[in-house]
């Protein structure tokens, strides 16, 4: 049962990498838009954008973490 | 809880066609179908009488497609027009399945048989238009470089599983908030899970079909542009003229 939970946990910490990511993107997205605010919706487009993919490696860490406790965790 | 969340995670089939030994028809299935006969309904109720100075809701749904239509042909330029239609398709079924877990049906996309589908069903259109545009000669060889071959395993696995990831995660956290509100609180769960589900099951799904559909549409335009690497002759004449260049600037000199 520990093992299974220190699984998931460990499963999860792909999360880091998607809020450090997004953090960098949004700060250049802020930075650009200060600089040309005529830009602002391309720039919006192309974060949200940005945005959706890194999220996604997030979430596969979150499924798998899912996985592992409803299906190891109920054997 | 663990239990029914656990059943929340398998695909129920819904009924079974009594032919050829029973084929299980799965819930996904059955949903689908229900959101195939909305928006068939919907779309012949809406384009009934469609006059030539639009009025009321023939407005709101020619800003729609106008708005559909310019995003898609932004991306794949002027000759990607016919593949326009299929992607609007994707796009709108994507949309409304990622929904419908508002309105109290299980969302069919939940399924990884679905959206591994419909991640195929997106890969084969790119690779389709490929070689209607440029031949199936061109496309064996574009296999001779790695990364395409990389790119047709990973581009329809990372589509597949980064709609299933988002849907099953909003699903599941649904799910929880209820769960935990209705049996750990006691009250029914009205108003509270609202806030929740504004960002999981609409914002989240509406933003999934968006990255879907642009994706889609991505490697469309990279699989239909004009390559422009130069042939013997081009090379030939550039040199030629460098040459000329050359002899002219030195007779300056002299």
């Amino acid at each position: 049962m520990g093992l299974i939970a220190l699984g998931a946990g460990i499963a999860v910490l792909t999360g880091a990498g998607a809020g450090i990511g997004i953090g960098i993107a949004t700060a250049k997205a802020t930075e650009s838009i200060a600089r040309q605010p005529e830009a602002k919706g391309d720039i919006r487009t192309s974060l949200l954008l940005g945005c959706a993919l890194a999220e996604a490696t997030a979430i596969y860490g979150f499924v798998i973490a899912l996985l592992i406790i409803f299906i190891l965790g109920s054997k | 809880m663990a239990e029914e969340l656990i059943e929340q995670l398998e695909n129920k089939t819904a009924f079974t066609i009594p032919i050829l030994g029973g084929i299980p028809i799965a819930e996904s299935c059955v949903v689908t179908w229900i959101i195939m006969a909305v928006l068939v309904l919907l779309s012949i109720i809406l384009t009934r009488s469609l006059k030539k100075v639009p009025t009321g809701s023939q407005c709101i749904l020619e800003s729609f497609m106008d708005f559909l239509d310019n995003f898609f042909i932004g991306v794949l330029g002027e000759s990607g027009k016919k593949y326009v239609q299929i992607l609007e398709t994707f796009i709108i079924y994507i949309g409304v399945a990622n929904i419908i877990g508002v309105f109290g049906f299980v969302p069919p996309t939940k399924d990884v048989n679905v959206t591994a589908a419909l991640a195929g069903m997106a890969i084969i259109l790119v690779q389709t238009a490929f070689i209607i545009k440029k031949g199936p000669g061109k496309w064996l060889k574009s296999f001779l470089n790695p990364i395409n071959v990389l790119d047709l395993l990973t581009r329809p696995l990372s589509l597949c599983m980064r709609l299933f990831g988002n849907v099953l995660a909003a699903f599941v956290v649904m799910e929880l908030i209820k769960v935990a509100i209705t049996s750990n609180l006691g009250v029914p769960a009205i108003g509270v899970p609202v806030f929740a589900s504004a960002y999981f099951d609409l914002f989240d799904g509406l933003l999934q079909a968006y990255v879907f559909a642009f994706l889609t549409s991505l490697y469309l335009a990279e699989a239909l542009e004009e390559e422009e690497h130069e042939g013997k002759k081009e090379k030939k004449e550039k040199k030629e003229r460098t040459l000329l260049h050359k002899q002219k600037r030195s007779c300056f000199i002299v």
